[in-house]
């Protein structure tokens, strides 16, 4: 089974988390990793290893979702990228964390992680655009 | 070139920088001075990615960048300028970067570092090298997000070492 990472600035993941279980139940193989202001950069290198490793025992890889491009979750997670095994997806979602658990388990990692990616971009509109359609 | 920000960040371009200080100081360049990420080609294109349309994003070696501001080849840009460490900031004050008020914004604890605030922890070559800066005439205050009051960095310092 494939491993989550969501690491955000703040407790953002975990509240994701928290609502995505409410949804659906209980989250195997899924974790959150909170930055705060004052973390030392190379202590939240090493909760990323540590993270990925540990939803990663399946071997199936790892999906990292970060809340902003840019942000230092993603600066950090991008280090971490290893083509079939990590990938980093950015702008993380309730829509995509739901999809991540509801998809079919037998997707590649980068198959699962295009289609969230697609997944989460549906997911943002604009009410009154889609009434004047 | 009028340079907005001179800033010591060792995240250099993450959420603070791009919501909080872009904004604040209207900057359309963002110079990000470090050896280590102008030759590594995945934390360039990360950050190159990161920063909105629009605005100029520049990754090179410290004393390229130094050689750069006073080229005059940044045009009329207002430079956001970040540095790793404040060693590096020297370093390229050095190489005549024109840098006359320093921002130290994250510099995170470390083994044999001086705590001063919840984001600033000095090692001993860091307070050397701000003295430095210091006594060269260049304004050092700690700000890490512009809302918050400036504090000028000596008087974070404990007594004995101020």
């Amino acid at each position: 089974m494939k491993g989550l990472v969501i690491a955000t600035h703040a407790d953002l993941g975990a509240s994701l988390l928290r609502a995505c279980e409410l949804i659906i139940g209980p989250l195997p193989n899924a974790c959150a990793i909170s930055v705060q202001r004052e973390d030392d950069i190379d202590t939240v290198r090493q909760t990323f290893a540590t993270a990925i490793a540990e939803v990663g025992r399946d071997g199936d890889g790892v999906l990292i979702m970060t809340d902003m491009l840019g942000g230092t979750p993603a600066n950090i997670g991008g280090s971490f990228v290893d083509a079939e095994r990590v990938d980093l997806l950015t702008g993380v979602s309730l829509p995509m964390v739901l999809k991540f658990f509801n998809s079919k388990a037998d997707l590649g990692l980068s198959e699962l992680a295009l289609i969230l990616k697609a997944y989460g971009q549906q997911g943002i509109q604009l009410i009154s655009e889609l009434l004047k359609r | 070139m009028k340079l907005v920000l001179a800033r010591v960040d060792n995240r250099l371009i993450h959420g603070q920088v791009l919501e909080a200080w872009v904004p604040n100081t209207h900057a359309n360049c963002i110079v990000v001075a470090n050896d280590e990420i102008a030759e590594t080609t995945m934390r360039r294109l990360l950050m190159e990615a990161a920063v909105p349309k629009g605005i100029q994003v520049v990754v090179d070696k410290v004393e390229a960048v130094a050689h750069l501001l006073c080229s005059g080849e940044l045009g009329d840009a207002r430079v956001l300028l970040l540095f790793a460490t404040v060693s590096d900031a020297l370093l390229a004050f050095r190489a005549g970067a024109p840098i006359t008020t320093l921002n130290l914004g994250n510099m995170h604890a470390g083994a044999g570092k001086l705590k001063c605030s919840c984001t600033i922890a000095l090692s001993p070559e860091d307070i050397d090298d701000l003295r430095t800066l210091d006594d060269s005439g260049v304004k050092i205050m700690s700000q890490c997000v512009p809302t918050e009051r400036e504090i000028a960095w000596s008087s974070m310092l404990p007594r004995t070492e101020g």
